[in-house]
Order: C-alpha cells, then structure tokens, then sequence
C-alpha cells in the first residue's frame, strides 16, 4: 500500500468542511467508520484523556449519530435555524503514516454567523484516520480550540 | 414594599413595585424587563450583591497542593484563589499592592512567591512582601513593608471544600448566609468517604444574556419537555425514562432554591440503571451499602434516592443529577454573562466509574451537550425578545410572568419541581436588594 499524501488529507478534511458547511449530516456521519470517536477537549485542558477529564464534546460513535440526529430535528432550538458557517482548514500535514491508519493535523477557522453576530472558532485539528482501499475514515476526530474562553459566542451547537 | 425573606411569611404577601408584582388575590407574580436590559440595574447588582453577598468561589480541589493556584474574576475583580506554603487556601486581589499591576499573568499553575513584571516586587504566597529592588530609597520603618503587603479579599469561608469569599468585611457569617442551603451542600458532600474533587477539564464559556435568565433556567423545572426534546429523545433510545412526578421545587431563605427529582434516576454511583452496564450495578450496589453505613439509612436515602439542583445565591448552581457539577455565574454587563463549570468526582473513585460519570454527564450538560445548547438559546432569545416592550407602559405588557403554581401554593400544597416557587423566592430576595432607591 502506497502512503497517504498530503493531497489525498486535503482532498478528505476539505469534503468533510463543505459538507459541514452545508448541514449535510447524513453524509458527514458517514465519513466515520463505526466505533470512531469524536472530541472536542476544554481549552483548559487541551491535551486531556476523555476518560478522565471533562471535556466539551467526547462523543462515541453512538453519540456522534444522536448529535447527528438531534441536529437534524427542528427541535434543536440552538441551530433552529441553522448558523452559517464557513470553514477554512489549512496547514494541512500528515505527521504519521503507518499502515492502516495516519495521523493527519490542520489548522482551522471556522466563522459562525447567527442572530447578527459573526464568531470566530480558531484552532487545530489531531485527526486518526483509518486507510480503507482508496478512502479515509475518521477513526478518532479531534479539534482543539485556540481560544482561552468561548467568547464571544458560547456554544458549540454545531460540529467544530 | 414590604420585604420578604422567609418562605413562611412570603406565603400569601402581596406586594407591587418597580421590578417585581406579586398579587396572590389574582395569584399572579411578574417581573419587570427592565430588569434584564438595564445597565444601571447591573451597576446596582454589582454594588449591592457582589460586593457586599457571600460569593462562591470555587472548590478547595482546585488547589490541592500547596503553592498552586488559580487566577479568576469575581464581581469583575481579579483574584489569585491559592494554597500557600504552609498549605492554607489563601485568595487575594490579583494587583500588585506597588501601583495596581495584574501580579499573576498565568491562570493557573504553582508558584510560591509572585513577582510584579513592572518594579519586580516579590511577594511570599504567605502575603508578605519578601522583595523590592533598591530598597533603601524607601523608608526603613518596618510599616512600610507591612502595608504592602498582598491584599487578601476582606472575608473567605470554607464549608465542606467549598469555598467563599466577600469583598465586604462586615457581611455576616456564611452559614447565617448559606441558611437551609448548607444541608443541601452537605448532601453533596456526602457522597464520598474521602470528600469531592473537582475534574479536570473546565467549562468556559460566555453567554449573550443577563445572569438572572440562567438562575431562572436552572430552577425552571417546567422549560425541560419543550426546551430538551431531542435530548429527552435521545435518553428514551438508551431506554432512560424520565418523570416529573414526585418532583419539588422548595424555597429557602435569602433566595436559595433547590429542584428534586425522585422519577429522573440514574444517578452515577448511586442510583443504577441498564444503560450505566452490569460493572456498574455491583459498584453501586457497594456504595450505597457503604454510604448508609457512614451517614445512616435515611440520609443516604436522601442523597442516592434524589437527584437535586440547588441555586445558592447569588452566582453559584450545584447539580446533583447523572453526576455532580458546579456551575458559576460572572456577570459582565446588563446583557452579557461568563460561566464556568466544573465536574465533580468522589476522591479516590474507580477509573471506571470515573470514566462513566464523566460520560454521562458529558453528553447533557455544558456547550458541547445535547442539551445546554438549547438553553443558552433560551437566555440569548430572551436577551434579544425583551427589548420589544422596553418601555412600553401598556400594563402587563413589559412583564415576564412567574405565577406558574401559585394556585397549588394557595391551597397549602406542595410545589412541583415543574412550579416556579424557586424562581419567585430568588426574585423576592434580588428585589429587596436591588429595589430600594439607595442603601
């Protein structure tokens, strides 16, 4: 198996954005291979381990289909109606390459447009991503925030 | 206005002022919307309640070890929350005493002595000051060194680890302020041999609406079936069930509240259901024996069988529930709130009941739950709704209605959790600090 280019990251983690940008879930669920993990770490605590410290989002792969779910419902008043958001992932680098899996980190900015207010979610992206033929998986999806606080906006409604 | 502080009296007593009518003829109770918008009420709030109330903190486990700290805002003051040398938990303003410099640059860490980065004044964590480059162009009485010392905050009170502070010297003693309250700490406090420690990981996040709005959700067990729907779906597909029946809502003096629920079960540790795992049950099983062991059938009863959230005035809300949170209240403007939050945890807990807890609770409370989200959508659309009747003189127009369970009330029966009892004794409490033309 040849390794997974930086190019083949991109092409996966630029997919994912769009689809998220257009609140395609569905589609965006099934970028994970079933058992994955998603996290969102608290700014405090960036590099902690889900089992023992709190965290923002530290989703199995059952939760990650019932955030799914949930977000799809009109009753889901945080993003009824859904925030616009727009995506830029950059500084794209595959730092581990091995087998079945690669371990790829990004940089994001992700603006979030609601109610005449424009927040910004700055950060980095740890993703483990399963190698299945042709196709990446998220095997563990992992966003860490820059930001000391979330402020303005407080509410992480929607997938960072 | 009359003033009303007790549960008692305040049974039956109509009053009608600026901010707050309570009418019990027509069992009726509505606040004024001015009370969320206005910027000279927020300048009242902080002159009256947070520099003059007992404020809660934060948890002695957030500064185990001695010379950790912490650096928080409180009423808008900075503050180094730490344990000194000799293993005290100290808490001072975070000002250099010299010319007013923030000391403490870090937000969290050990140190046992801070150094000003401006004239490098050093000072010992015990408070003295220990350092002052050239120091004999000062004068060389003792005095001077004494009076700059670091400024501790004027009074600070542990009660079972959780620890308060008041930036007035002459408030009067925490239990006195706590009231009924302290029990329903204790509650919490007793669910461990070996005491409760805070979780890593802190909840920090700022939410677009007045303080007031997030006290009213925490103690508003009616807002839970409409506002939580997906994530009361979301608990029926892991075959949780969840019931209002049995639930109360009391009211204490000095606007404590607390919610009980006896129908919402699973509780981490002490109240077992299917979806907590079989591991789980026999851990549970155990620790209830251990805990009515400690604290006898009736309160162990009390703290396994109930899930609680209880609202300790002004900035401090302690959910008893899945798992055991704190959360607190920083207001910052009229219109704008910091909250913080933290997990937590029995000392010394299984790895895999830790793991659960932390899970459970994660997957409903905070920014990133299924279900905070949709609260703090909750105070953001109130923030945003109440400007639509500033100043409208109409009556009834510009007034939030909190008359829900007063007629249950005037018959003699108890409140429901899904009742606003808990929200009326706190708005009674705040108008009678904040009402009055000057103090």
């Amino acid at each position: 198996m040849s390794p997974v280019s930086r190019a083949q990251v991109e092409d996966f983690l630029f997919a994912e954005a769009a689809l998220l940008d257009a609140w395609k879930l569905d589609e965006w669920l099934g970028l994970f291979e079933p058992g994955a993990t998603s996290e969102v770490p608290t700014t405090d605590r960036p590099n902690a381990d889900p089992e023992s410290a709190q965290f923002y989002v530290a989703d199995d792969y059952a939760l990650i289909a019932a955030r799914v779910k949930r977000l799809k419902s009109r009753h889901a008043h945080a993003e009824n109606p859904h925030s616009r958001t727009r995506r830029l992932v950059t500084n794209v680098r595959v730092t581990q390459n091995g087998g079945d899996t690669v371990r790829a980190d990004a940089a994001f900015l992700i603006y979030k447009i609601r109610d005449g207010n424009v927040d910004s979610f700055v950060g980095r992206y740890e993703h483990t991503l399963a190698v299945h033929g042709d196709t990446l998986k998220f095997r563990r999806r992992k966003a860490i925030l820059e930001l000391e606080v979330l402020r303005p906006g407080g509410r992480l409604s929607f997938i960072v | 206005m009359s003033v009303l502080t007790s549960p008692a009296a305040a049974g039956m007593a109509s009053s009608a002022g600026r901010f707050v009518i309570e009418d019990w003829d027509n069992r009726v109770f509505r606040v004024n919307r001015e009370a969320f918008r206005s910027e000279e009420v927020f300048q009242r709030e902080r002159q009256r309640i947070w520099d003059h109330s007992w404020l809660y903190l934060g948890h002695e486990s957030e500064v185990p070890k001695p010379n950790d700290f912490k650096a928080r805002n409180l009423g808008g003051r900075p503050l180094i929350f730490t344990r000194d040398s000799l293993g005290r938990v100290r808490v001072y303003l975070n000002a250099c005493p010299h010319r007013g410099t923030i000391l403490c640059r870090e937000t969290e860490g050990s140190a046992r002595v801070y150094q000003c980065f401006y004239h490098a004044w050093t000072f010992a964590n015990t408070g003295e000051l220990v350092g002052i480059p050239d120091e004999a162009a000062y004068p060389p009485e003792r005095s001077f060194v004494e009076n700059n010392g670091l400024r501790s905050v004027p009074r600070m009170e542990n009660h079972r680890g959780f620890v308060f502070i008041s930036f007035d010297p002459h408030v009067g003693s925490l239990s006195d302020h706590l009231a009924e309250a302290a029990d329903y700490i204790d509650l919490m406090a007793d669910h461990a041999q070996g005491g409760l420690e805070v979780v890593p990981g802190t909840h920090l996040y700022g939410i677009r609406g007045n303080w007031k709005l997030a006290v009213e959700n925490a103690m508003d067990g009616y807002h839970f079936s409409p506002t939580h729907v997906t994530f009361v779906e979301y608990l029926k597909s892991t075959g949780y069930v969840t019931s209002d029946e049995g639930g109360r809502a009391i009211a204490f003096r000095n606007g404590h509240s607390v919610l009980l629920f006896s129908g919402h079960g699973g509780r981490v540790g002490m109240q077992w259901e299917p979806r907590f795992g079989a591991e789980e049950r026999v851990r549970t099983e155990a620790n209830v024996k251990a805990l009515a062991g400690r604290v006898g059938d009736a309160r162990a009863k009390r703290i396994s069988g109930t899930s609680r959230i209880l609202f300790v005035f002004p900035n401090l809300i302690l959910f008893d529930i899945e798992g055991l949170a704190a959360r607190q209240l920083e207001p910052t403007a009229a219109g704008y709130t910091e909250v913080r939050a933290w997990e937590l945890a029995p000392v010394g807990e299984d790895p895999a009941a830790r793991a659960l807890r932390i899970r459970v609770l994660g997957s409903f409370i905070g920014p990133g739950g299924l279900a905070t989200p949709d609260d703090v959508e909750a105070y953001e659309c109130i923030q945003r709704g109440v400007l639509a009747t500033a100043g409208d003189s109409r009556p009834y127009v510009d007034w939030s209605d909190i008359s829900r369970g007063m007629e249950r009330e005037s018959k003699g029966e108890p409140a429901r959790s899904i009742d606003e009892a808990g929200l009326r004794s706190f708005w009674r409490h705040w108008n009678s600090i904040v009402e009055p033309v000057s103090r």
